[in-house]
């Protein structure tokens, strides 16, 4: 984020969705913690307001009343279970991560044998993190990295999104304050993403990929259960 | 728009959804429902993606109202800013499937023809009065048209440049100066 940039500019680009991902992201948290963040942004939420009468209103369909009174009720529920998140709950077992390591060869062997074809060849840190399913370990997906500054999602099967659902895949680094969300991915797609607004990949670094709704999780940080997960492993 | 809305006690309606008034949301959803779609369908783009969108929008405005907060804002800005929110999301996520793709240019072409001068000046000379669209108007058209472009269409820097034609760190800077003039006309 441009460092010269004061809170006003930073919530007017925040405001007019100009902001990209990660920084877009990191205003969300930052919200949270700051008040004055936040009235800056609520001052362009409130000035631009208006122009919201330039748009032409469209019909409403009319099923659409009947969906949302369908939705609402359940959600209301599920509204507690939204903070605490499994996140926590599984990176602080030891357990868990003791018994990864145990099949920890996993790497190793899909590295051989993906032959992740077509990585250059040159002298960069690589990262090598396999993403396994928390209850079985069985490896769902494939993460390299040739750069710091990238990586290279790879599927090692399909699957299917369950209706009204998203894959959401998410970072965090042992001392980042929560984790960082870099996208919906569909399952068979092998998805490219750059971490250029991020701290450079680096050793341990967690990833994992969480069930959440259609759109993404609606708070900035992983609200559903954990499908697969796993940690960066420098590649010599 | 309507006095009607004028008129609603948005406030009201949200405290009512926190007491579990489902009543309160569908007065919501009659009164301004049908221009939210349209403020979706303009930055989504397809009619069923931004009727997705108000859906998941008013199911979280039910979810929520307990955390919408007086001090800082309107009722009506913060439902306004919650299907912005989903609607760009979905842009930004849609964006980022396309570019695994490699088939940018049918996703983001930018329609021939749209480099008016001016393409909103119409609906600024035809749009209601008020301090926004008085200072709006002082500012000059490359800066306005950026700014609208980004919050009407929900458009990236890089589509804005490529609407107007124009390089990329020009279209930064005619929106963070544009900003600064709006903020200074409004204060």
């Amino acid at each position: 984020m441009n460092e010269s940039m004061d809170n006003n500019e930073l919530a007017g680009l925040y405001v007019l969705g100009l902001l990209d991902d990660d920084e877009h992201a990191q205003v969300s948290r930052q919200m949270a913690a700051d008040p004055a963040l936040a009235a800056e942004v609520s001052y362009w939420q409130e000035r631009l307001l208006p122009l919201a009468a330039m748009v032409e209103p469209e019909a409403l369909p009319p099923a659409l009343w009947s969906r949302i009174e369908r939705s609402i009720a359940p959600v209301v529920r599920q509204v507690p279970r939204v903070e605490p998140s499994a996140w926590s709950r599984l990176w602080d077992n030891l357990a868990f991560w003791r018994s990864l390591a145990a099949t920890g060869f996993a790497a190793a062997t899909i590295l051989a044998v993906a032959g992740l074809a077509g990585a250059p060849r040159d002298d960069t840190p690589r990262y090598m993190v396999v993403l396994v399913a928390p209850d079985d370990k069985a490896p769902g997906w494939v993460i390299q990295a040739s750069t710091e500054q990238s990586l290279k999602l790879i599927p090692l099967g399909s699957g299917e999104v369950p209706p009204a659902k998203a894959f959401q895949f998410w970072t965090k680094a042992d001392k980042w304050q929560g984790p960082v969300s870099l996208g919906l991915v569909q399952p068979g797609r092998t998805l490219d993403v750059k971490l250029d607004k991020l701290p450079p990949l680096e050793n341990n670094q967690l990833f994992e990929i969480t069930l959440e709704p259609e759109q993404g999780s609606p708070i900035d940080r992983p609200t559903g259960p954990i499908l697969f997960i796993g940690r960066a492993v420098k590649v010599m | 728009m309507s006095s009607l809305t004028n008129d609603f006690d948005f406030e009201s309606a949200l405290a009512a959804c926190v007491r579990g008034e489902r009543n309160a949301l569908h007065r919501i959803y009659q009164l301004e429902g049908s221009r939210l779609l349209g403020v979706a369908l303009r930055i989504v783009r397809r009619r069923d993606v931004a009727e997705d969108v108000l859906h998941d929008a008013f199911v979280r405005i039910w979810d929520k109202a307990a955390s919408f907060d007086p001090s800082r804002g309107s009722a009506r800005g913060w439902i306004y800013s919650i299907v912005r929110h989903g609607a760009l999301n979905h842009i930004r996520d849609h964006a980022r499937e396309v570019s695994v793709d490699a088939t940018p240019e049918t996703e983001f072409a930018v329609e021939a023809g749209s480099s008016a001068a001016d393409p909103y000046e119409q609906v600024l000379l035809s749009s209601e009065s008020g301090q926004l669209y008085d200072c709006l108007e002082k500012l000059d058209v490359a800066k306005r048209s950026s700014i609208l472009l980004a919050y009407l269409e929900g458009c990236t820097h890089t589509e804005i440049a490529s609407r107007m034609n124009t390089p990329l760190g020009t279209v930064k800077a005619w929106i963070r100066r544009g900003l600064q003039a709006l903020k200074e006309c409004l204060a």
